[in-house]
């Protein structure tokens, strides 16, 4: 296996803006990781006299309107923004491939009955959709993390279902069945692993995608309101642009950074565990 | 003058490959009015040889030396404009899949119609028709407005010959036309071939695997091995003298033996299929009613303790469909599957896992049939596993059953990828094995697989079959095949088993005119390969 994971991470870092965007990400992680120890004290408090521009009364990026420091925002929402990218990424792709594989495996009825619910959640725009469900169940981390799961799992449950339609009958399915392993083990034993490398793709687009939504949700003021969030702080400078643009430029390039990194990572998976693409280079 | 001369031909593969050169030092000629042709196995360079002759090679591949001549020029030293004019006017090909090789948006009449065009002849309909005549398809009108895929896998071959024909070349390259072609299209394709060849005095260069196709067709033969020429004479020559120990191998390993007649089976019935009906369900939009395909219709079937039975046919002839129905892969919808006294078409999914361990199945393609993600240890105790038997010993008894199919023991801990074909079919055979079961079913199980190899994997199943006393359903299109193998056949067609009776009894005297033409249709059937003396087998696998 050490071969196989070996040539993999070759290939993948072979790839220089994946290497780039994984270096990126590392850097915004250490941000999350070392918050307490580069601003040991709350992103809430007041440090200073308002509206100092960067680099001025030992504000690195200024600070805002309450005179908090925006670096110590930005490390802090680090935190929250990976913390609910990660978390609402696996419960949605959990769910998306519990229901992708029962369509696809099981076909039929099952198929369209799940198909069908799958598209009712596709109808609806997602982020309405997340602003509708935060504001109902109250903006609390949970929620947040909730909504966002619900809002995209349906394209992780269509990727799984098609890839399950196609490999189910396939040869070594047919075998797996012959020598009478079970259902339950065709589907996660046998069919599953060889259908996840669209789906670890899709998942690092996904994390990107729920940053997105967590700061828009928060822009809104319809983030968490004990925790500070990239959304929240533009969501703040907004009104204060012309005064001070540091307010709302800073937390915006902390979002495009990490988002673009996470998409050039998913690429360079994407790239990698695509084998007729690997075997070209 | 030869027509074509290929002299000294090496190109080489990209570096890491696993030889240095695709061909190496190819030298043959063509003249005009004859067929040559190339034999070998997949990876031979058979068919690299002809792409620089179109100068159609993948852009990986480089020639280091060595000439084509053609009408008294160099052929790789021609401009690409230059080859253009060449290609399609004076040089033809045939492609081996004729279902990809047609633009499918296509009208038929309009592609044939388009190869006159790009060459700037007259392209009248009236050509067009005459192309479509030549190649003897049925309703030249009907057919030159239809698009590829209302036409058969022998139907679209006669248009890609006719376009290949179009502009009357001098050389027409077939690369395995008939490859993808059942038995009796594949004859009428050859005969087509051969019949044109002759009246317009082409030189064609025909490429096969298949000795039988060679003997049919041939006038020189050319054995390709490793990307060399290791024999080349008349057709005559090769085929009843060979002299070269590879040629000698791969002649020997045609299946040709028809088996000796064994004593009819009389031990009790294993297998019984009584009256099994399958239909597929085609179609059935919200506006158009679902059309029933019939894919088995009242099979009857006995199958006797130790006995091999084969079921032939053709492609589409439900012969498939039918083993399938026997593992509960497909369900029928009428008849009784008897196993011993049970009938397992009336049996629930969690009744019939005892009987998953009685009947087994080797599957047809031997790059599809293994999971990808598991090494292969893994693969073979998965049944065993499934069974209730402990990983360790699953996998000890993986470990002998790697060396029962003649693999070493490091096997199992390699994924399915590291193998070639012929040992990823060893591999599915120990697959299921494993279970040690009574009855074994083979779909097709060397249909993927080159000759030489075929014959070991058909030897490996014949000396397990004895040894563990098998009973075996052994599905094939190939007669050959089954006449070394089986001692009874079946033969279906369309759904319908026509004809069933000892082996040697239907190949002497078939009753149904199915069965005559199918027998009719073995390439070579009038070549009877010398039965020479077997070097060793192994330097070729």
């Amino acid at each position: 296996m050490n071969g196989v994971l070996g040539d993999f991470f070759g290939t993948f870092l072979r790839n220089r803006g994946a290497a780039v965007g994984l270096a990126v990400l590392a850097l915004v992680g250490v941000a999350a990781a070392t918050a307490g120890l580069l601003f040991p004290y709350s992103p809430w408090d007041m440090r200073g006299a308002p509206f100092m521009p960067p680099g001025e009364m030992e504000f690195l990026l200024g600070s805002d309107s309450l005179g908090r420091d925006v670096a110590a925002g930005i490390a802090y929402g680090a935190r929250v923004s990976l913390l609910i990218g990660a978390v609402s990424t696996v419960v949605a792709v959990l769910l998306g491939i519990t229901l992708g594989a029962v369509a696809g495996y099981a076909g039929g009825v099952v198929d369209d009955a799940i198909m069908r619910f799958t598209e009712f959640f596709q109808t609806v725009p997602s982020f309405m959709l997340a602003v509708v469900l935060v504001a109902i169940f109250s903006p609390s981390i949970s929620s947040i993390v909730a909504a966002i799961a619900i809002v995209s799992w349906p394209p992780v449950a269509r990727v799984i279902r098609a890839e399950f339609l196609s490999l189910r009958s396939r040869e070594f399915v047919h075998a797996a069945e012959v020598l009478g392993r079970s259902r339950t083990a065709i589907v996660f034993r046998v069919i599953l692993p060889n259908a996840l490398s669209p789906i670890i793709v899709l998942a690092s687009l996904m994390v990107a995608s729920a940053i997105l939504l967590e700061s828009g949700l928060s822009f809104l003021g319809l983030g968490d309101p004990n925790l500070i969030s990239w959304g929240f702080m533009i969501g703040a400078g907004r009104s204060v642009i012309r005064i001070a643009w540091w307010m709302s430029v800073f937390p915006g390039i902390a979002i495009f950074l990490t988002v673009l990194a996470l998409n050039l990572v998913g690429e360079g998976l994407s790239d990698a565990l695509n084998p007729r693409l690997a075997r070209r280079r | 003058m030869s027509l074509l001369d290929v002299r000294n031909l090496t190109i080489a593969l990209p570096p890491g490959a696993e030889r240095a050169h695709a061909v190496e030092d190819v030298s043959f000629a063509l003249e005009a009015g004859e067929i040559l042709c190339i034999v070998g196995e997949s990876g031979s360079g058979k068919s690299v040889s002809t792409g620089a002759i179109m100068s159609l090679l993948p852009p990986a591949l480089r020639v280091v030396q060595g000439s084509i001549g053609f009408e008294g020029r160099d052929l790789l030293r021609l401009k690409p404009a230059e080859m253009r004019l060449l290609r399609g006017s004076r040089i033809g090909m045939i492609f081996q899949e004729p279902m990809t090789a047609l633009n499918p948006l296509m009208r038929v009449g309009d592609q044939i119609g388009e190869v006159l065009k790009v060459h700037g002849a007259r392209g009248s309909a009236g050509r067009v028709q005459e192309l479509i005549n030549a190649v003897q398809l049925p309703d030249p009108d009907r057919i030159a407005r239809s698009y590829p895929h209302l036409l058969s896998g022998g139907q679209r071959q006669r248009v890609m010959i006719a376009m290949a024909l179009a502009l009357e070349p001098a050389v027409l390259i077939a690369d395995e036309p008939t490859t993808a072609l059942d038995v009796t299209t594949q004859m009428q394709i050859l005969g087509l071939i051969k019949e044109i060849q002759s009246r317009r005095g082409m030189g064609v260069l025909f490429i096969t695997h298949d000795f039988g196709v060679v003997a049919e067709i041939a006038d020189r033969v050319a054995v390709m091995q490793h990307g060399r020429i290791v024999e080349a004479g008349a057709a005559a020559q090769v085929l009843n003298a060979p002299q070269h120990p590879y040629t000698r191998a791969l002649i020997a390993a045609v299946p040709h033996r028809a088996r000796a007649l064994d004593a009819p089976p009389t031990g009790r019935p294993v297998l019984e299929l009584v009256g099994v009906r399958k239909s597929y369900w085609r179609g059935g939009g919200l506006f158009s009613p679902r059309v029933k395909v019939p894919a088995v219709q009242d099979a009857d079937l006995v199958l006797r303790k130790g006995e091999t039975l084969g079921l032939v046919g053709e492609s589409g002839s439900g012969k498939s469909t039918l083993a399938r129905c026997v593992v509960n892969l497909v369900k029928p919808e009428e008849g009784a599957i008897r196993y011993h006294d049970t009938d397992l078409r009336r049996l629930m999914r969690r009744h019939w896992k005892p009987y998953r361990k009685r009947i087994q199945m080797v599957f047809q393609d031997p790059f599809a049939s293994l999971n990808p993600r598991r090494r292969v240890g893994d693969i073979i105790a998965e049944g065993p596993m499934a069974h209730g038997m402990g990983r360790a010993a699953a996998l000890r008894r993986a470990d002998e059953l790697l060396a029962l199919v003649q693999l070493d023991a490091g096997a199992a801990g390699r994924f399915p990828h590291e193998f070639s074909g012929g040992q990823r079919q060893r591999i599915g055979i120990a697959r299921a094995l494993a279970l040690e079961p009574e009855l074994l079913i083979a779909d097709e199980p060397v249909s993927a697989l080159d000759v030489s190899v075929q014959a070991q994997i058909l030897a490996l199943l014949e000396d397990l079959r004895q040894r563990l006393g098998l009973t075996m359903l052994f599905i094939t299109h190939d007669l050959r095949v089954a006449a070394q193998v089986c001692g009874r056949v079946a033969v279906m067609q369309r759904g319908v088993i026509v004809e069933q009776g000892r082996t040697a009894e239907v190949f002497a005297a078939p009753q149904h005119p199915y069965t005559r033409s199918l027998l009719e249709s073995i390439p070579g059937r009038h070549w009877l390969p010398p039965v020479a003396q077997i070097p060793d087998q192994g330097a070729v696998d």
